[in-house]
């Protein structure tokens, strides 16, 4: 309760404005077509006409909640119309991407750790890296892996995942394989652990806490990537599609039930990564 | 889905090993703007000349010019001035068909802007889509001496997104539509008729081909190659007649093939309406005519324009006279 | 065939350059350190040439960087007026309007520990969102110029900064904080001596997260609609042309941008948080 009563009033308080806004920004629309009708309406008659337009510029709560529960609930779930459906289908794609980013990430982290030519030379590009527009990559990631044989939009719509989101990987494993300090990788010494034993007993472990908090970064990153990569790249299928066909026809309701469906999906992701972190955190013996 | 997905196994065990794949590159996203294509392919038009074709949705970063020359398709739908440009940067594609016979491009206006004639234009700020569908505008605009700099006396340029939000919020005084969609999204949106003002670029002799099927030119040269893209073109063609008598039905085999599922069945029943007043009157030959006219157009294009020389060889009827044949 | 082997060589001695160059004490030098990441950037450029023409791909799907920096050379102007559209009208306003409203966002809510207690898990959420998909919506809304893509850019930064500098607000120790008591320093000198600056670690590392996020939100907004210039345009403009000469050109600058823009905030945040472990090396 204590947790829940701000959070709870901060959301009915965005909800507050939410609706004012709606009012305020529907309102034009309802005083141009009155006049080209050559009728006066009064702001009495106008309030209840904002609420509930085909094609409102900005949609009231309980319009965007009704089309996310038709797009939810409403439909067989294997439906083409069904939320949920696309859903999985962009969540498909973000697990793609966010695996092949760990696996980057700490493949790079590691070398990086290891040799210092690595270090030097590949570190300051991953950086730029992440400053280059992946949007406008899109494209020849599409064209080169159908060179590639891989026809489909699966494998393009991971690899701009997994670019966007090996980098916060990257830098927390970097950070946590050099945070064991001198006197522990003294003691290993000591105790004549080669190379092999220091990585797998020390630095690997003491990176743990690191690599977790990476993830719930990284998964965002990656949900992020797979949107873009779905938005402008061959809207076939999945929550980014449906934004685009919802612009394309005049249909903001699709638009935003599809925003609120990745918000959605976003939350459970980092709920679910959340809560994988407190489990391995409690197999290897960190008090919660 | 289940249903469908066991057809398509079905079929392609029947067909077996024998068929003959073939891929086809969108111009855009799954709509009746494609209908032929997809009639064909559900009807079996083109199982029954042994053809296995898979269609390619495309979307706002997707050139189908970049896709051919990458090899991701065998063969391509898209517009004459973007094949042709793509012609001059040393991608030799080749028409091989041209089942939209007319344009369905306009500039559709709001009344209240006092824009009645093209002269008017002066001074106002017109939407245009680019990705390749400019050539035509900008080669009107030249044609009636407008610069699109944004000087004064000239027009001014804005880049349209997908959709007609920039004549409704009156940002702009003029947005590009096409027949068949947008200007129906903006009757939709609750504007009337007779609040719009429409210039088709058909009727202003500055029509360019539309929604025509490309291939690349080596490729055309193997017999093997020009006896599938018969086969792929005499079904289209079947497809798009099927699709000309029975929109109703086409529009609901679009929606069918639309991943998305965010497609309603009044867009894609109204826009198949207006499609097949498009290809009404094309058998799949180009008119050559009509191709020297697109030529002309976009060779006045001013300044800057599209294509610097007549091109030579860019359009074939050796695939269509086969086709058509029989 | 000739091309392939002659970059291939060349990327294995400018590697061997590079192992040599960081096992020696160069590398501990300013210069080192410079010197090795230019020696691989160079060598990937050469291994590209190389696999392009070597494999004679056509320059319609990857052109080589010696064709793209013939292209740089003659369209300077447009690729200025690009940079001036997208980057200085769109990404840099719309980067300190964000990042200046969660700053004073942070600071009016500090007083509250109830309204901190409801926003931090609503913005730690929205943080995470895939904000971009706002892009086509505030298109709709501010129009076509310069002032939605600064729109995207603000909601894209402010949610990040915002969690990052409460956070930061916080990282005070409690010592340090009774010191401040003990002196009789005033809410708002203790704001300003003590927990400001102990917040600045927190504050440049979300600054840089905001740099590239700023960069992203400016250029994909205008897809959505935009006038006839900017990077965004330029580049899906370009793509459709088969321009990819072009394409590649506006992305060389994008990323030069952004290491600059990442880069001044770097040198900035080691001017300001000097004092910090992480800076002191």
């Amino acid at each position: 309760m204590n947790r829940a009563l701000p959070v709870l009033t901060v959301l009915t308080g965005i909800v507050v404005i939410w609706y004012a806004a709606a009012v305020w920004m529907n309102a034009a629309w309802v005083f141009d077509q009155a006049q080209r009708a050559g009728q006066e309406v009064t702001w009495a008659e106008v309030i209840p006409q904002t609420m509930d337009q085909p094609r409102p510029l900005l949609p009231p709560p309980h319009q965007v909640g009704a089309e996310l529960w038709k797009g939810l609930f409403d439909q067989a779930v294997t439906s083409k119309r069904s939320l949920v459906y696309h859903g999985i289908v962009t969540l498909k794609g973000t697990m793609m991407g966010f695996g092949l980013g760990i696996v980057v990430g700490v493949l790079l982290a590691m070398a990086i750790v290891r040799f210092r030519v690595m270090d030097l030379s590949v570190m300051p590009w991953a950086i730029i890296s992440q400053t280059v527009p992946i949007v406008a990559l899109a494209p020849m990631i599409i064209t080169v892996s159908s060179q590639l044989g891989l026809s489909g939009r699966d494998v393009p719509k991971a690899v701009i995942a997994a670019y966007l989101s090996f980098f916060p990987v990257l830098v927390s494993m970097v950070k946590g394989l050099r945070s064991p300090d001198q006197m522990q990788l003294d003691l290993l010494k000591t105790y004549g652990a080669g190379e092999a034993a220091t990585f797998l007993k020390l630095r690997l472990p003491a990176s743990m806490p690191y690599f977790f908090a990476s993830l719930k970064v990284a998964v965002a990153a990656s949900l992020v990537g797979t949107i873009v990569g779905e938005l402008p790249t061959g809207a076939i299928e999945g929550l980014g599609a449906r934004m685009l066909i919802g612009s394309q026809f005049g249909e903001p309701l699709i638009m935003w039930a599809a925003l609120f469906a990745a918000a959605i999906l976003a939350g459970l992701l980092i709920l679910v990564v959340g809560m994988v972190e407190r489990l391995a955190r409690r197999r290897m013996g960190v008090p919660a | 889905m289940k249903r469908l997905l066991t057809a398509a196994f079905l079929a392609s065990m029947a067909s077996g090993a024998s068929a003959e794949d073939v891929k086809l590159q969108l111009k855009w996203v799954t709509q009746a703007q494609f209908a032929g294509y997809y009639v064909a392919k559900d009807k079996g038009f083109y199982e029954e000349e042994g053809l296995n074709v898979t269609i390619l949705p495309g979307g706002p970063d997707i050139a189908p010019t970049q896709v051919i020359a990458g090899g991701g398709a065998d063969v391509i739908v898209e517009w004459m001035p973007a094949a042709l440009a793509a012609r001059e940067k040393g991608l030799p594609l080749v028409n091989i068909a041209q089942p939209f016979a007319k344009s369905g491009m306009m500039l559709t206006c709001l009344a209240e802007t006092g824009i009645k004639e093209p002269k008017d234009f002066a001074d106002k700020t017109l939407g245009v889509w680019f990705f390749g569908n400019e050539y035509p505008f900008l080669s009107w605009m030249s044609q009636l001496g407008f610069k699109t700099d944004g000087s004064p006396g000239g027009v001014t340029v804005l880049k349209q997104g997908f959709n007609v939000d920039p004549l409704l919020q009156k940002q702009a005084a003029c947005i590009s539509t096409m027949t068949y969609n947008e200007y129906w999204q903006v009757i939709d949106a609750g504007i009337k008729p007779e609040d719009l003002v429409t210039f088709k670029y058909e009727d202003q002799g500055v029509a360019t081909l539309e929604d025509g099927l490309y291939v690349l030119e080596d490729r055309l040269a193997d017999p093997a190659f020009q006896e599938t893209m018969v086969k792929f073109v005499r079904a289209s063609m079947k497809g798009w007649k099927y699709a000309e008598e029975n929109p109703d039905e086409a529009a609901m085999i679009v929606l069918e093939n639309d991943q998305t599922g965010a497609q309603t069945e009044q867009h894609q029943k109204r826009m198949m309406g207006e499609i097949a007043k498009l290809t009404a009157g094309s058998n799949g030959a180009l008119d050559v005519a009509a191709a020297e006219q697109t030529v002309a157009t976009l060779l006045a294009g001013g300044s800057d324009p599209v294509i610097t020389k007549a091109p030579e060889g860019a359009w074939t009827s050796v695939i269509t006279d086969k086709a058509l044949a029989n | 065939m000739t091309a392939l082997w002659i970059a291939i060589g060349v990327w294995l001695a400018a590697w061997a350059l590079n192992v040599w160059l960081s096992a020696s004490p160069i590398s501990q030098t300013r210069l080192g350190k410079l010197l090795v990441p230019l020696v691989f950037g160079a060598t990937v450029l050469v291994l590209w040439e190389g696999l392009v023409r070597g494999l004679g791909v056509a320059p319609v799907i990857l052109p080589a960087p010696s064709a793209i920096a013939a292209k740089i050379a003659v369209s300077l102007p447009i690729l200025w007026q690009d940079f001036a559209q997208t980057i200085l009208k769109g990404a840099i306003p719309g980067f300190l309007i964000g990042a200046g409203a969660a700053f004073l966002v942070a600071i009016a809510i500090d007083r509250s520990p109830f309204l901190q207690r409801g926003l931090l898990p609503i913005g730690n959420f929205v943080a995470a969102l895939p904000i971009v998909g706002l892009a086509p919506i505030l298109v709709m809304w501010f129009g076509f110029d310069w002032q939605s893509k600064a729109a995207v850019v603000v909601v894209m930064v402010f949610f990040p900064m915002l969690v990052n500098i409460v956070a930061g607000l916080q990282a005070s120790e409690r010592m340090q904080r009774d010191l401040m008591a003990t002196w009789g320093a005033s809410y708002v000198q203790t704001l300003v001596k003590l927990r400001l600056p102990a917040a600045m670690p927190f504050v440049f590392n979300g600054l840089k997260i905001a740099s590239t996020l700023a960069l992203i939100g400016a250029i994909v907004a205008e897809f959505f609609g935009s006038p006839v210039y900017g990077m965004g345009f330029r580049i899906s403009t370009e793509v459709g042309r088969l321009g990819l000469d072009m394409v590649w050109a506006e992305i060389a600058v994008a990323a030069l941008a952004g290491s600059a823009l990442y880069g001044l905030i770097a040198l900035i945040e080691r001017w300001v948080t000097f004092w910090h472990p992480s800076q002191r090396h």
